[in-house]
């Protein structure tokens, strides 16, 4: 009774936190300079872009725990992460792709922040086909680990850096060139508060899916003592 | 188009794809525990 009120308390609050947060976007937080109405497309496109990363960092270090400790159920939750992790970035791809369309003219315009999003999208979906193509369980969890630990190396590269080195039409990143933050403190206080929605949604939905993985593993168990 | 619905229809995008997901993933566990319970119950 206790631990359902207090899971029903966070998610209500969760629920609050992000009700509030598309009142701010709509109604509290001024538009920028040039950006105009397509300002608030940054309170959910920067966090799905975030997002990404903190799940493709969670990705690593599942596929790092099961290089630890060869348990299979690491490299599920591995496999787990990196889904929501495309999920994320393919949203951020197509809201920013939408944004695009209306300030740039064109959905695609192979801007290097398209650009490298894009190397990313393609690079997580070798993982998948690496893991599709591999049968034998052992073996695609460890190849599947080593790549993911790979892959991540390039994450930082092409989410922070490379986007800040190329000439770009994408406005500037919260922590500019200069390492300077330029938001305006109503701006900034909508922004954390989606970032920090954003990710408890994803901690949400690994815990979900860790649930998921957990019963198919425990259901698999009892069909093989039934055979 | 005016832009507020333009970016409204992105939000909408955004909230739709990650409910859409977690409630998908709800039911998805909730069907697994009913197969379980199911097998326990049977022995």
């Amino acid at each position: 009774m206790n631990s359902k009120l207090i899971n029903y308390s966070w998610q209500f609050g969760l629920f609050i936190l992000l009700s509030l947060v598309i009142i701010g976007t709509y109604f509290y937080a001024p538009l920028a300079k040039g950006l105009g109405e397509y300002t608030r497309v940054m309170y959910f496109h920067v966090p799905a872009a975030w997002v990404t990363v903190v799940a493709f960092f969670m990705g690593a270090f599942y596929s790092f725990m099961y290089l630890r400790k060869r348990d299979l159920l690491f490299d599920f939750y591995a496999e787990a992460a990196s889904q929501l992790g495309i999920i994320f970035c393919i949203l951020a791809t197509i809201t920013g792709a939408l944004w695009a369309k209306e300030s740039w003219g064109a959905y695609w315009n192979w801007d290097p922040r398209q650009t490298s999003i894009f190397i990313l999208l393609l690079i997580y979906g070798a993982y998948f086909s690496l893991r599709s193509a591999i049968e034998q369980n052992e073996t695609k969890a460890r190849l599947s680990a080593v790549y993911s630990l790979l892959a991540f190396i390039t994450v930082p590269f092409f989410i922070f850096i490379i986007p800040r080195i190329y000439e770009s039409l994408h406005p500037d990143p919260l922590v500019n060139t200069e390492g300077k933050l330029k938001m305006n403190a109503k701006m900034l206080t909508v922004f954390l508060s989606s970032l920090g929605g954003f990710t408890i949604v994803f901690f949400w939905l690994m815990h979900l899916k860790k649930t998921f993985i957990q019963l198919s593993i425990k259901l698999q168990k009892l069909t093989d003592q039934e055979n | 188009m005016p832009d507020v619905y333009i970016v409204l229809g992105i939000n909408l995008i955004v909230w739709a794809g990650i409910f859409g997901y977690l409630v998908s993933l709800h039911s998805k566990i909730s069907k697994l525990k009913s197969k379980i319970d199911e097998r326990l119950s049977q022995k």
